[in-house]
C-alpha cells in the first residue's frame, strides 16, 4: 500500500508530500523525504513492551502496571519534573500539562536548550516573522545565520529558499540571493551567494555593525568586526537593503553561544532596522518536528511557553530556575517523567548524574540513552507513522500528522491519559 | 592544547538519532572534527584517538580532519560524548554553553567508550546491550 501526502515527524519543516510504502506493518520505501525523514520513516529495532528496572537487570512489565508505576512515582514526588514533549502530538502535551498541575511539578521542553532564548528574545522585542510560503513565493534575499539546514533541515532549502520556485520571482534560482553567516565553513556556506565566516562569540558584534551601517553610521565601523571586514559587512547591508523581500532564518549558533538570548534581540532588532527600508522577517529554524507546538500548548494552557513551575499552585516561569537543565543540576527534583526527547543524550553530565538517583519514567518507542536511567520505560507509537496527532511547523502552521500504519502501540496520549486518569483517582478526585 | 569546543548536528548525527545504542550512532558523536594544521601539531592521523578535557571531567574521541573548521576551534556533533564534558551552567537562561566551552586534547591509546558505557560511568543500567 502506497499512502501519499504523509507527514514527515522529524524537524521542524514538516514535510507533508512524503509518499510511504507499506508492507503489513512495515514501512519499505519512503519516497520525497530527506535521509533524516526517511530514517525515521524506516524505523527499526523498537522496544517491544514496557520494561523494569529489577536491580541490575530488567523485566518485562505491562502496560496497566507501567501506567501504576509512573502515577504513583509522581504523585508520591515532592517536586516531579515532567520534561521532553518536542517529540510528540500537541493532544498528549496537553495531557502533560494537566498532570504537571495537578502533582504542583515542573513542566518543561526540549525548547530550554534549543529555542529558548530565541523566546527569551521574542518576549522582549517581539517576532516579525511569516509562513514558510511567503518566503518561497515573495523573498528574494534569505539569510541562514548560525544555522546549517543541508545538515539539519535538509528540505529547507529546496521547498522554501535556494531551489525553490517562488509565485514572485521570475527565476527564483538566479534571483533569489542567499547568505550564510557562521562561524564554520559548512555545506549550507559552500551554496551560499555570500558568506560571511565570524570569529566564534562574534555574533552580537557582527549583528550591532550592520545595524550600524543600516542606520548609515558606517563610518564608526572598524575595519574589521569579529573577523569580517568592513567592505564585506557593508556589501551585506546593501544587498538587504536592496532586496524587495528578505528572510532571516537563524538556529542553534546563535542561541547555543555567548550572549544568547541577547544575540537572538540583536537580529530581530536589525530585522526592524531593515524593515524601515523594506521588508523583512526572522524565523527560528525549529529542529524537533513539534517542539513549535510544545510552547504553543504550554502558552494556551498556562501563559507561558516552557519551563512552568505549578509547584505554588499557579503557573510560574523563571528560565535559569525553572528549567529541566537547572533544576537537575542543583539536583532539586525528585522524580522524572520524560516523554519525546533523551536527555541523557543531550543534557551535560551533571544532570545526569542526578537522574541515576531519583525514579525516572520514559515514554520512547526506541531503547535510548535515557534508557540506562530508567525504572520504567513505556514503548509509544510513533506520531506520524502508527499514531495521529496536531503537530506544529517551524512557522507556527499546525499540520495534522497521518497515520501510515498499524502496528498495535498505544499512542503518547493514550498512555498519558491512563497514568492522568490514575493521577486523579490517587487525588480523590 | 586548549581548543574551542563547538558542538551541532551533522546528517549522520540525525539519521542514527533514533538508534542512539548503534555502534554507527556512536561512532559519529564520538568524532572530534579538527582542522589538519591543529592535528599535525598534535602529532594525529585520521580516525586517532584523542582525550579531551572540559570543565567537567575527560572523554576520548576519535579525530577527523575537517576543512569546516578553523585552527583553534573544534566541531563534535551532538550526542553524549560532547555532553560528557560541558558544564551544566546556563546563566540564567536554561541553556547550556553547548557551543562555548574550552577544551585540552591530547592524544592517547585509549579508545572511545559505548554509549552504554558512558551512561554507565554515571550510574545507569544499559538495557540492549
Amino acid at each position: 500500500m502506497i499512502v501519499k501526502d504523509a507527514v514527515c515527524p522529524f524537524c521542524g519543516c514538516l514535510c507533508d508530500d512524503i509518499e510511504v510504502e507499506v508492507d503489513g506493518d512495515r514501512v519499505v520505501a519512503v519516497t520525497n523525504a530527506c535521509e533524516l525523514g526517511t530514517k525515521k520513516f524506516m524505523g527499526e529495532k523498537r522496544l517491544k513492551n514496557p520494561i523494569l528496572r529489577d536491580g541490575d537487570a530488567w523485566k518485562d512489565i505491562t502496560y496497566d502496571e507501567a501506567a501504576r508505576y509512573a502515577a504513583g512515582m509522581l504523585l508520591s514526588a515532592e517536586r516531579p519534573l515532567l520534561y521532553g514533549w518536542s517529540g510528540t502530538h500537541g493532544e498528549a502535551q496537553c495531557v502533560g500539562v494537566h498532570m504537571a498541575e495537578l502533582v504542583r511539578g515542573v513542566i518543561d521542553n526540549t525548547s530550554s536548550v534549543c529555542h529558548g532564548p530565541s523566546i527569551l528574545a521574542i518576549q522582549e522585542v517581539g517576532h516579525p516573522g511569516c509562513t514558510l510560503g511567503v518566503v518561497k513565493n515573495r523573498a528574494d534575499l534569505v539569510i541562514y545565520w548560525g544555522s546549517n539546514p543541508i545538515d539539519a533541515h535538509p528540505r529547507h532549502l529546496s521547498r522554501y529558499t535556494r531551489y525553490a520556485e517562488g509565485f514572485f520571482l521570475d527565476n527564483a534560482f538566479r534571483d533569489r540571493k542567499v547568505i550564510v553567516v557562521d562561524v564554520r565553513k559548512t555545506e549550507t556556506a559552500n551554496i551560499a551567494d555570500e558568506f560571511v565566516q565570524i570569529k566564534p562569540g562574534g555574533d552580537y558584534a557582527v549583528l550591532s555593525a550592520l545595524r550600524a551601517i543600516v542606520r548609515g553610521k558606517t563610518e564608526t565601523i572598524p575595519r574589521t568586526v569579529a573577523g569580517v571586514t568592513r567592505e564585506q559587512l557593508v556589501r551585506v547591508a546593501n544587498l538587504c537593503k536592496g532586496a524587495k523581500f528578505g528572510a532571516v532564518y537563524f538556529g542553534l549558533g546563535l542561541t547555543m553561544t555567548r550572549g544568547k538570548y541577547k544575540n537572538i534581540r540583536n537580529a530581530i532588532e536589525l530585522v526592524s532596522e531593515l524593515s524601515r527600508h523594506t521588508k523583512f522577517t526572522i524565523s527560528a529554524m525549529r529542529g524537533h518536528y513539534n517542539v513549535y507546538g510544545s510552547n504553543e500548548v504550554n502558552t494556551w494552557m498556562t501563559g507561558y511557553p516552557f519551563g512552568i513551575d505549578f509547584s505554588r499552585g499557579i503557573a510560574f516561569y523563571n528560565p535559569g530556575e525553572t528549567t529541566a537543565v537547572d533544576i537537575l543540576a542543583r539536583k532539586e527534583c525528585d522524580a522524572a517523567l520524560i516523554v519525546g526527547s533523551d536527555p541523557a543524550a543531550h543534557f551535560p553530565r551533571k544532570c545526569l548524574e542526578h537522574l541515576a538517583e531519583i525514579p525516572v519514567v520514559q515514554l520512547d518507542p526506541y531503547p535510548n540513552a535515557t534508557t540506562a536511567f530508567c525504572n520504567v520505560q513505556i514503548p509509544v507509537a510513533v506520531t506520524g507513522i502508527d499514531a495521529v496527532g496536531t503537530a506544529y511547523r517551524m512557522d507556527g502552521v499546525p499540520i495534522r500528522t497521518r497515520q501510515v500504519l498499524s502496528s498495535g502501540y498505544p499512542s503518547d496520549r493514550e498512555v498519558l491519559l491512563k497514568m492522568y486518569t490514575l493521577m486523579q483517582e490517587g487525588k480523590g478526585q | 592544547m586548549t581548543y574551542l569546543m563547538i558542538t551541532g548536528r551533522t546528517v549522520n548525527q540525525g539519521v542514527t538519532v533514533e538508534n542512539k545504542t548503534s555502534a554507527e550512532y556512536a561512532a559519529e558523536t564520538s568524532t572530534c572534527f579538527m582542522h589538519e594544521f591543529d592535528m599535525m601539531e598534535l602529532g594525529l592521523d585520521d580516525g586517532e584517538c584523542i582525550r579531551v578535557t572540559g570543565p567537567c571531567g575527560e572523554v576520548v574521541m576519535r579525530v577527523s580532519a575537517s576543512e569546516e573548521v578553523e585552527t583553534g576551534t573544534v566541531f563534535v556533533p551532538y550526542g553524549p560524548y560532547a555532553n560528557h564534558i560541558v558544564a551544566a551552567g546556563t546563566h540564567s537562561t536554561g541553556m547550556p554553553d553547548f557551543k562555548s566551552h574550552e577544551v585540552e586534547i591530547e592524544p592517547t591509546d585509549e579508545e572511545p567508550k559505548t554509549v552504554h558505557g558512558l551512561m554507565e560511568d554515571l550510574g545507569g543500567l544499559a538495557y540492549d546491550r
